[in-house]
C-alpha cells in the first residue's frame, strides 16, 4: 500500500467543494482523477500535496502522512508557469535545490532530460561567434509547448517516486503529445507512482488501472477501470454492411448510439442479443464487413455518470 | 511545526536575492543611484556658498569718514588679521573724493561712512558698481568691522566689557518644585534643537523610503509568481510562509545593499572632495559636531535592530497585502491599506518629533516610540540622538518582535489560501473573514 486518500472533503463557507474523496494506490502505474472543469480535480491535487488545508481527511504515503516538501513527489501543475524573464537553467536549477538535489546531479539531469525532450538549444545555448558568450534563453522566449516541456522537466528532476501530473497533454501539438506519452510510459516502467488528470479519455485509456470521476465535488465512479467496463458488459455493437440496414435495426428494436456514413453503433442489452441481430443479417444474406462488440468506452462511462448525477440534481 | 513551514526559506532567499542582483532594472537604477551619490558632494559644494575662498582679502583700500562725535577710532588694528594683511586703511575728511576715488580709480577699494545723527551710530560702506568685489566678502568685512567699532567704542566712552556683560546680561527665572524635605526636584530638559529635528526628520525620511522600496519589490515579486502561475509549482517544494520569509528577507537585503552602497559612497565622495579642496568637507558642515555625541555600539546595535525589524514588519505586511492580488496591474490596488498604515506610522513619526522641540519627552512621543506601527520611523533616530533610553528602546523593540510573531501568526493561516487565490482583490474585511473561517475549518479539522 502506498498511496491511501482518506474520506478527503473541503468547503469553502457554505460550498462544498470537494465531499468524501477516498482511494488507493496499491500498485505502481498511473490512477486517473476524472471530471467535468470545476469538478475538484486540481483541489483534490493539492490537498493530496498539502498545499491547501483540508475540511477533513487523510493523506498517506507509503504508511506515514505526506508530507510533499519531503518525500519525494513531482507535480506538473494544470496552470503552467515559470519566471518569464529569468534564464532557463538558474530556473531549473532553483527547483532541483529546492528538492534537495545535489548542483551536480541536478545539472546531470538537466542535461539527460534537455535531450530527450528536445529543448537542449535553449537550455544550454552554443556560444556566440562573435561574443563568445552563450546566449541564454528565458521562460518568455519559449513557445507555450516548450514552455511545457521545461515544467515537465522540473516535476523530473528529482527523479520523484510519485508523479502527479495536472492536464498533462493539454496544447500540445500531436508530435510532443507522443513525446510526453513515451515519458510517462517510461515511468510507468520505472515501476513510479503516478496519479493524472485528463479531459482526453482515450490518453487515460492507454495509461489508467484505475479511475476516480469527480462531478462537483463528489465521487460518481471510482474503482478499476477493466473491472467497470467488465460490469457493465460488451453493449457496444459496431457494424458495418455493404446494404443499408436501417429496416432491419428498427425491427430488431435496437437503439442507434451513432451513425457514420458506413458504420453503425448499436447498442444491445446482451451478447446473445448481438448474436441474434447477426444471425437475422446473414439469414437476409447481407455481407458484414464489420462486426465488433464492445465493452462501454471510458468517454461513455464518464458522459453517462457525469450526465445522470446532473440530471438527478 | 514553524521549523517544517520554513524549510526552504534559505534557498527561496538565494535565488530571488541573486535574480534582483542579475536584473537589469536593479543594476540601471543602482548605477544611477550610485552615480548621483558620486556627484552629490561637488553638486553641493558648487551650489551652496563657501565661507572664506580666499586667504587674503583683495580689497585695496579702506576709507574711513568719521562723521560721529565720537573717536578717534583705530581701524588699522584691522590689518593686523592675515586675511587682511595687504589692506591699505586711511581716513579721509574729504568724503566726495573718496567717493570719486572708489568709484572711478580704485574698484576693488571701500568706503566706510560712520555716523551718530540719527541717535545711534551707523557704519554704511560703500562700493564701485563695477566693484569685483562679492557680497560675502563685504559681509566679512562689515562683521569684522562692527566688531572692531564695538570695542573701541566701549574704550571710549569707558565701558569695561564686563560691566557691559553684567548690563546685558538675560533675567532669568526658575521655578522648581521640592520634595516633602524641602530638596529642589530638578526636570531635566528633553526638548530638541532644529538641529536635532532635521536629523530625526531624515532618519525617519530615510526609512520611509526603504521602507516603501523594499516592500513594493516584495508585493511585485509576489504579485508576479502569482500572475506567472509559478507559484503552484513552488508550493510542492516549499511551504507558502517559507517562501514570504525568503522573498521579504532577501528584498530586504537587496534595497539595503543600495542603501548602505549609497551612504558609503556619498561619504567617501565627501572625503575625496574635501582632500582634493583642502577644506572641511559638507557633511561636516551640514550635520552639526554634537549630534552624533550618543552614539555608541550599544546604540548602533539598538538602532540597527529598529530599522531591521521596522523593515520585516513592512515587508510582511506588504507579503500578505501583495497576495490578495492577481494580477500586476492591481498591484496598488492591493497595497492600498497597506500605504495606509504605512503613512499613518510616518505621520505619528513626525507629529513626535515636532512635539520633541517644543515640550521635550511627553506623552504622545513615548506612544510614537513603542506603537509598532511609527516605531520603526521614530525610533532609530530618538536612539541616536539619546532621547530613548535603553529601557524604553528594548521595550519598543520587545513590543515590535511581539508585533511581528502576531503577525506572522496571522499571515500563516491565510497566506496559503491567498497565494492560490485568483480573480478580484481581497479587501481587508474578506481578508479578517478569511482568518476567522481558517480558524474554524482547523477547530473541525482537530476535533475529527
Amino acid at each position: 500500500m502506498s498511496l491511501v486518500v482518506k474520506n478527503l472533503s473541503k468547503s469553502y463557507g457554505e460550498k462544498q467543494v470537494l465531499e468524501d474523496l477516498s482511494f488507493e494506490i496499491n500498485e505502481p502505474g498511473v490512477y486517473a482523477l476524472l471530471g467535468t472543469n470545476g469538478a475538484g480535480k486540481t483541489t483534490s491535487i493539492r490537498m493530496i500535496l498539502g498545499m491547501l488545508a483540508k475540511n477533513s481527511g487523510e493523506v498517506y504515503w507509503k504508511g506515514k502522512p505526506i508530507d510533499a516538501v519531503h518525500d519525494n513527489i513531482g507535480y506538473l501543475a494544470e496552470e503552467r508557469g515559470l519566471y518569464p524573464k529569468y534564464s532557463l537553467l538558474d530556473q531549473l536549477l532553483y527547483f532541483a535545490r529546492l528538492r534537495n538535489v545535489k548542483k551536480a546531479e541536478a545539472v546531470e539531469r538537466i542535461t539527460y532530460w534537455a535531450k530527450r525532450l528536445e529543448v537542449e538549444e535553449y537550455i544550454f545555448p552554443a556560444k556566440n561567434h562573435k561574443t563568445k558568450k552563450a546566449k541564454t534563453y528565458r521562460a518568455d522566449q519559449l513557445s507555450k509547448g516548450n514552455q511545457q516541456k521545461i515544467q515537465l522537466m522540473i516535476a523530473l528532476i528529482a527523479d520523484p517516486e510519485l508523479l502527479i501530473l495536472d492536464e498533462p497533454l493539454s496544447g500540445l501539438d500531436p508530435v510532443n503529445t507522443d513525446l510526453f506519452k513515451s515519458i510517462i510510459k517510461e515511468e510507468i516502467e520505472k515501476n513510479k507512482f503516478l496519479i493524472m488528470s485528463s479531459h482526453q479519455m482515450p490518453t487515460i485509456e492507454e495509461f489508467c488501472t484505475d479511475i476516480t470521476i469527480l462531478n462537483k465535488g463528489k465521487v460518481v465512479l471510482s474503482g478499476n477501470l477493466n473491472q467497470i467496463k467488465k460490469s457493465y458488459g460488451r453493449v457496444n455493437l459496431f457494424i458495418k454492411c455493404d446494404a443499408d440496414i436501417k429496416e432491419l435495426i428498427a425491427e430488431s428494436g435496437l437503439s442507434v448510439a451513432g451513425k457514420t456514413p458506413s458504420e453503425y453503433h448499436l447498442k444491445v442489452t446482451s451478447e446473445q442479443e448481438a448474436m441474434n441481430f447477426l444471425s437475422t443479417l446473414i439469414a437476409h444474406q447481407i455481407p458484414v464487413i464489420k462486426f465488433e462488440l464492445r465493452e462501454p468506452s471510458l468517454h461513455e462511462l464518464f458522459v453517462e455518470k457525469v450526465g445522470s448525477a446532473n440530471d438527478e440534481k | 511545526m514553524m521549523k517544517n513551514n520554513l524549510t526552504g526559506w534559505q534557498e527561496v532567499f538565494c535565488f530571488t536575492l541573486t535574480q534582483t542582483l542579475k536584473s537589469k532594472a536593479y543594476q540601471i537604477s543602482f548605477l544611477i543611484l550610485l552615480l548621483l551619490s558620486v556627484v552629490s558632494a561637488p553638486l553641493l559644494q558648487f551650489i551652496m556658498p563657501s565661507e572664506s575662498e580666499d586667504l587674503i582679502s583683495p580689497i585695496e583700500t579702506l576709507y574711513i569718514h568719521n562723521q560721529s562725535d565720537l573717536g578717534p577710532f583705530d581701524f588699522t588694528l584691522l590689518t593686523q588679521e592675515d586675511y587682511y594683511q595687504n589692506v591699505l586703511v586711511e581716513t579721509t575728511s574729504d568724503v566726495e573724493k573718496a567717493r570719486d576715488t572708489i568709484t572711478k580709480e580704485e574698484l576693488n577699494s571701500v568706503l566706510l561712512v560712520l555716523d551718530d545723527s540719527q541717535g545711534y551710530y551707523s557704519l554704511e560702506f560703500e562700493t564701485a558698481k563695477e566693484s569685483a568685489l562679492t557680497d560675502e566678502q563685504l559681509n566679512r568685512l562689515g562683521a569684522d568691522l562692527t566688531t572692531l567699532f564695538d570695542e573701541q567704542k566701549l574704550a571710549l566712552l569707558g565701558v569695561e566689557v564686563e560691566q557691559l556683560n553684567f548690563i546685558q546680561a538675560p533675567i532669568t527665572t526658575l521655578v522648581s518644585e521640592t520634595d516633602a524635605s524641602g530638596e529642589a526636584i530638578y526636570t531635566e530638559d528633553t526638548s530638541i534643537s532644529m538641529n536635532e529635528y532635521w536629523f530625526l526628520y531624515g532618519t525617519l525620511f530615510l526609512v520611509l523610503m526603504v521602507n516603501i522600496m523594499a516592500s513594493t519589490q516584495i508585493a511585485t515579486s509576489i504579485v508576479t509568481e502569482k500572475s506567472t502561475r509559478v507559484v503552484e509549482n513552488l508550493l510542492i517544494s516549499v511551504k507558502s510562509l517559507a517562501l514570504m520569509v525568503g522573498k521579504v528577507l532577501a528584498m530586504l537585503v537587496s534595497v539595503l545593499l543600495q542603501i548602505i552602497s549609497l551612504i558609503v559612497v556619498v561619504f567617501l565622495s565627501n572625503q575625496i572632495v574635501a582632500l582634493l579642496q583642502e577644506k572641511e568637507s559638507m557633511l561636516a558642515t551640514i550635520i552639526p559636531e554634537n549630534i552624533f555625541s550618543n552614539i555608541n555600539p550599544i546604540n548602533l546595535l539598538l538602532c540597527l535592530l529598529s530599522i531591521g525589524l521596522g523593515m520585516i514588519f513592512y515587508g510582511v505586511l506588504a507579503g500578505m497585502f501583495g497576495a490578495t492580488v492577481s494580477k500586476i496591474e492591481e498591484m496598488n490596488e492591493g497595497l492600498m491599506v497597506f500605504t495606509f498604515i504605512n503613512l499613518i506610522g510616518a505621520y505619528v513619526g513626525m507629529g513626535a518629533a515636532g512635539s520633541l522641540i517644543g515640550a521635550g519627552n511627553n506623552p504622545f512621543v513615548t506612544f510614537a516610540l513603542l506603537f509598532p506601527v511609527s516605531s520603526p520611523f521614530l525610533l532609530p533616530g530618538a536612539i541616536l540622538l539619546g532621547k530613548a533610553g535603553l529601557l524604553l528602546s528594548l521595550l519598543a523593540l520587545g513590543i515590535q518582535i511581539l508585533s511581528i510573531a502576531l503577525l506572522f501568526q496571522f499571515v500563516a493561516k491565510i497566506y496559503e489560501i491567498l497565494i492560490l487565490h485568483t480573480g478580484d482583490t481581497i479587501k481587508l474585511k474578506a481578508l479578517l473573514k478569511l482568518s476567522k473561517s481558517v480558524k474554524k475549518g482547523v477547530s473541525n479539522e482537530k476535533s475529527k
